[in-house]
């Protein structure tokens, strides 16, 4: 790989889309004007909002008690009138709030009372007496109970259900009531109210007695409708002057009993927050960067992309490219080096645009809830240099990926409809890092977009605890990983001979699905392997919740083994199967159904039993590393060590049906199709992969996927699948096993030796461990030596049939004769 | 220089199934000639040149440019040659200095050298006023001689010419066979498509012709006389392939 090449085509490329000038403005011009335009905008919004106040109405304001007021002395004229503003926490709120009471209204006789305000209090009236019908309703009983000795039963039922049709009848014309009214919030002050506080006022104060019935009077009533946003803001405020209103006649009478004014807070705990102004900025901005630095990064790359991969085809320029000494690889480095630059630029400009101006807003924006964010101190230079080291493997990432993408598409068109599922995809994934309750753990530090984003917030949010130093390498070494998997498939894409054309396919249905099912191969291609897995996992997806659902229902453990081998059988082994009949013309070469050498055989059964230890061992090892699990798949697992259940039945939910099922599947059509790719360990590595994913438990994902190695290999050498069948059977029994027999049996008996009971279940010592281990070495080199074995010979004998006369036919030959040796 | 071995290549397309644009295509070049493919559209030309310039791979087959093999070595294949087609564009944003001095680095031409020879091929095609034009300003005849400049600016031994005459008018199709033809004459092995009868006349010393993906001849224009009793090539051309459909529509019957 030439360097110079990678630096010339790089150059080349940065310079051709600084030249074009509506990307040279859609990167630098617009986020420096774009975000001080709409900060303008906001500012001029927010500085002309004003909320208007809501209607609130006081039946009986005569009634309230006259110490403390509630409500301000009526002033000049009829206008609204207010809470007393000492009740409200930020005093300007009471200005929010327009009341209207009904003393105002029958007080004065002869004085022109706004029709207005005289239509809200008699809509109130209707209201409050609408209401006193409705309590009645709810707290007469039906009638049936007085006449229950003279009519028969079956007047019973009628009764009560007329009653509640009556009920019912009355919230409805009571809710309609007070939506029509222009009404949010209604007081009732019931008759005497005030007069009966000042009575247990008296009575506190002489203590006079303890006739506890003075406390037994009718209470305020405040009517409001929760659905109904205006209403519901009314709400909250008056029931927070209501609040400070009834504290300080509480005050007021401990004052007057002589009692201490705290008692009724014992407790009443200080509370002592030890955040600073800089804890807090650093709270905000652990939460703003990672999203944002994503989101412009993601963009950044996408647009680019899209330029260098499609629209250099569009262009009529990719032929040009392709005939010149560079290779493939070089083309694609230099491609995506330019994508790399204008990612970080995008993020770096944008964030530094959003910043300042998000600063200059919040330090202008009035009071109220932004206030509290108005000393916004600016990021720390640590905070600054971790977001620039963490935005290089994210920028990687989406670099490559773009390009993978935009050369993948046919057109530029076609490019920039895959933006969409990209973003929400990323998008998912980082509310899911944004959210207070995710923290980086070692599991999460190795998933590529959520990794580097959670570190970012860890870092930002408390710069002086080196404790997140810990995952950087993990999250650096991975992130780096990722990015070379992305580049290596755009190199993929870039290799392939589609990259020169752009035709657009004129996609028919039904063309399609004769192709499909006319022009059927003997095994399935790449796509329909890769499709298989995906139908697997929806079918698992759609089956869950009422797999779940019986699961839990489940009246024995017994019935719970049933549903697991249905479960199976219909997730797993039938697409496999439906698909193999449907798509390919030869069933048995699809699946491997076909009988190996005896030594492999010997092989498939040796090799689970000494890679059972070592893959107990290293399970339990990385135990610190994997999530916990969940709550449903405790009861599965319980099942297997139940001891009621007859080992045969265990066997055969846990062991065969699996066995068989998942082999079908993964060794057999997926396999199959990924075989198609010509490479030697791609096939093996992508199921492996895709059969350790269906498990869905972190834990298992990882431990079949190492299995599904061995597994793949073992198919791939034996050209069958029996001897997988007969690996994973041996296997799985060997946990069933384990399971069953518990640790207890180790004590003081020579197995000591190899076995060690520590935990629930027995784990093994280093003895065992290490002739395991050789053992395993040996058999797998046997393994991989026999790979050009029985497997070439059929793909031979396949080719063969199907060529026509000509050259093909030499070259079958040769195959053969290789082979034989 | 240009050796081709049973070269076959097919594709698979939606609606025709499995397609063979070339059939066991064998011809031979050598230095100092002009070899021209004639055949109609979609007779294979571009496939078969676009193997031999190392973009396609064939399925099966051999061909071997300048000494060295499309399949085992396409990178020496590359440095070796210079091929021109209808589909090879030049950058909008780039003016002609600029474009042939990029091709030129890739082709790992030492500076002084390049500007030197970029100075030449201007001369000679007559370019210097368009030097500082950018691409998308030029007329299709400019595009066509910045084309030609960079398909030479590495003195290759060995050139692809697809169809160079698409879309140009009189005089910028003449002046382009005329630069062909001074590259024959210095040396160079030179492959030509076309269907266009005039130009294989003018131009071509050896002329093979190709239909539906197969050779239906090859060899000098007197030699194809004598084989075909017909000196006219328009005739002879028309007259091979109506026999060759004619004889496929026969054994399909």
């Amino acid at each position: 790989m030439s360097w110079r090449n990678i630096k010339l085509i790089f150059q080349r490329e940065f310079r051709d889309q600084m030249r074009d000038r509506r990307t040279l403005f859609m990167i630098a011009i617009l986020p420096l004007l774009l975000y001080p335009a709409l900060g303008i905008g906001m500012v001029q919004m927010l500085v002309l909002f004003q909320e208007q106040p809501r209607t609130v109405v006081v039946l009986g304001e005569n009634e309230l008690p006259k110490q403390p007021p509630l409500l301000k002395a009526a002033a000049e004229g009829d206008g609204p009138r207010r809470f007393v503003e000492s009740w409200f926490q930020i005093r300007s709120d009471a200005a929010k709030l327009d009341v209207f009471s009904d003393a105002s209204v029958s007080g004065e006789d002869g004085e022109e009372v706004d029709p207005g305000i005289r239509q809200l209090i008699d809509d109130a009236r209707q209201i409050r007496d609408k209401f006193r019908e409705r309590e009645a309703l709810r707290s007469a009983p039906p009638d049936a109970e007085t006449q229950t000795e003279n009519r028969d039963r079956s007047a019973v039922p009628a009764a009560t259900a007329s009653h509640a049709a009556a009920l019912a009848k009355a919230n409805e014309e009571l809710g309609s009531l007070f939506a029509t009214s222009q009404i949010q919030v209604l007081i009732i002050v019931p008759e005497g109210f005030g007069r009966h506080i000042a009575a247990v006022n008296r009575q506190l104060r002489e203590r006079a007695g303890e006739d506890s019935s003075v406390t037994d009077y009718e209470r305020p009533i405040i009517v409001h409708n929760k659905a109904n946003k205006k209403s519901q803001i009314a709400y909250t405020r008056v029931l927070e002057s209501v609040t400070s209103w009834e504290k300080s006649i509480l005050r007021d009478r401990l004052r007057m009993a002589q009692l201490p004014q705290t008692l009724h807070t014992p407790v009443n705990a200080e509370s002592v927050d030890l955040a600073r102004a800089e804890d807090m900025s650093d709270s905000f901005w652990s939460v703003l960067f990672p999203a944002l630095l994503i989101t412009m990064s993601l963009t950044g790359a996408f647009y680019p992309a899209i330029d260098l991969g499609a629209g250099e085809k569009e262009r009529g320029t990719m032929e040009t490219l392709l005939i010149c000494p560079a290779s493939r690889t070089e083309i694609v480095m230099g491609k995506f080096l330019t994508v790399l630059l204008f990612s970080m630029s995008t993020a770096i400009l944008n964030l530094a645009s959003m910043g300042l101006t998000g600063r200059y807003m919040l330090s202008l924006g009035g009071g109220g809830t932004l206030s509290n964010l108005g000393n916004l101190s600016p990021p720390s230079i640590q905070a600054l240099m971790w977001v620039l080291v963490l935005l290089i493997p994210l920028a990687a990432l989406f670099s490559a990926l773009c390009l993978s993408l935009a050369t993948f598409a046919r057109s530029s068109k076609e490019g920039q409809y895959y933006l969409t599922p990209l973003l929400m995809v990323t998008m998912g994934l980082t509310i899911f890092c944004l959210s207070p309750a995710v923290e980086i753990e070692p599991f999460y530090s190795i998933l590529p977009i959520v990794g580097p984003a959670l570190l970012l917030k860890e870092l930002l949010s408390s710069p002086q605890s080196a404790e997140p130093l810990v995952y950087a390498i993990p999250v650096l070494v991975t992130s780096v990983g990722y990015s070379l998997l992305a580049l290596w498939w755009a190199i993929e894409q870039f290799a392939r001979e589609e990259v020169l054309f752009r035709e657009a396919e004129r996609f028919e249905l039904g063309l399609w699905i004769r192709h499909l099912l006319r022009d059927k191969e003997p095994t399935p291609s790449f796509a329909e392997g890769g499709f298989c897995f995906i139908l697997i996992m929806l079918i698992q997806f759609a089956a869950l919740k009422p797999f779940q659902v019986e699961i839990l229902q489940a009246e024995s453990a017994a019935r719970v083994l049933q549903f697991q081998v249905i479960f199976l059988i219909v997730t797993i082994a039938c697409p496999a199967l439906f698909m193999s009949v449907m798509l390919t013309t030869n069933v048995f070469d699809t699946l491997r159904l076909r009988w190996p050498r005896w030594q492999m055989f010997a092989v498939a059964a040796v090799l689970p039993i000494v890679l059972h230890p070592l893959s107990v061992e290293l399970l339990g090892r990385l135990e610190w590393f994997f999530p916990q699990l969940p709550e449903g798949s405790g009861r599965l697992f319980q099942s297997i060590s139940d001891a009621s259940l007859p080992l045969w039945f265990v066997l055969a939910a846990f062991a065969i049906t699996p066995a068989i099922c998942e082999e079908l599947a993964f060794r057999g059509f997926i396999l199959s199709g990924f075989c198609r790719s010509k490479r030697k360990w791609l096939p093996i590595v992508l199921s492996s992969i895709a059969f350790g994913i269906v498990h869905m438990i972190p834990q298992q994902v990882f431990n079949a996927a190492l299995l599904g190695l061995v597994l793949g290999l073992i198919a791939v050498c034996s050209g069958s699948l029996f001897p997988a069948i007969l690996f994973h059977f041996v296997y799985n029994s060997l946990q069933v096993l384990r399971g069953r027999i518990g640790s207890g049996w180790v004590h003081n008996s020579p197995a000591e030796w190899f076995f060690s009971p520590d935990a629930e279940l027995i784990r093994y010592r280093w003895p065992t461990l290490l002739i395991a281990a050789i053992i395993a070495i040996v058999l797998l080199r046997w393994l991989v030596n026999q790979r050009l074995g029985v497997s070439g010979t059929i793909i031979a004998k396949v080719q063969i049939a199907a060529a026509e006369p000509g050259p093909l036919r030499e070259t079958a030959a040769v195959e053969n004769t290789s082979v034989q040796i | 220089m240009i050796h081709v071995e049973e070269l076959t290549k097919s594709f698979t397309d939606l609606r025709r199934g499995s397609v063979n644009a070339l059939e066991g295509v064998s011809f031979e070049v050598r230095p100092g000639e002009i070899f021209g493919l004639l055949g109609p559209n979609g007779a294979g030309k571009t496939t078969c040149l676009r193997i031999l310039s190392t973009v396609l791979k064939p399925t099966s087959g051999h061909a071997a440019v300048a000494g060295y093999d499309v399949s085992q070595h396409p990178a020496e294949v590359r440095a070796r040659i210079g091929f021109m087609s209808g589909n090879t564009g030049i950058y909008d944003r780039m003016t002609a200095r600029e474009m042939v001095e990029y091709f030129g680095r890739l082709y790992d031409i030492e500076e002084q050298a390049l500007q030197k020879r970029i100075g030449e091929i201007f001369t000679t095609l007559q370019m210097h006023e368009i030097s500082d034009l950018l691409g998308s300003k030029m007329s299709t005849g400019m595009k066509q001689k910045v084309s030609i400049a960079r398909t030479i600016v590495h003195d290759p031994p060995v050139l692809i010419f697809d169809e160079p005459t698409t879309g140009l008018d009189v005089l910028v199709a003449r002046a382009v066979l005329k630069a062909i033809e001074s590259l024959r004459d210095q040396g160079k092995c030179i492959v030509f498509s076309t269907h266009i009868m005039r130009e294989v006349e003018k131009l071509c010393d050896r002329v093979a012709i190709i239909h539906k993906g197969r050779i239906l001849t090859s060899g000098t224009m007197a030699e194809l006389e004598q084989q075909h009793g017909e000196s006219d090539m328009e005739e002879l051309f028309f007259d091979l392939i109506s026999r060759h459909d004619e004889r496929v529509a026969a054994e399909l019957a």
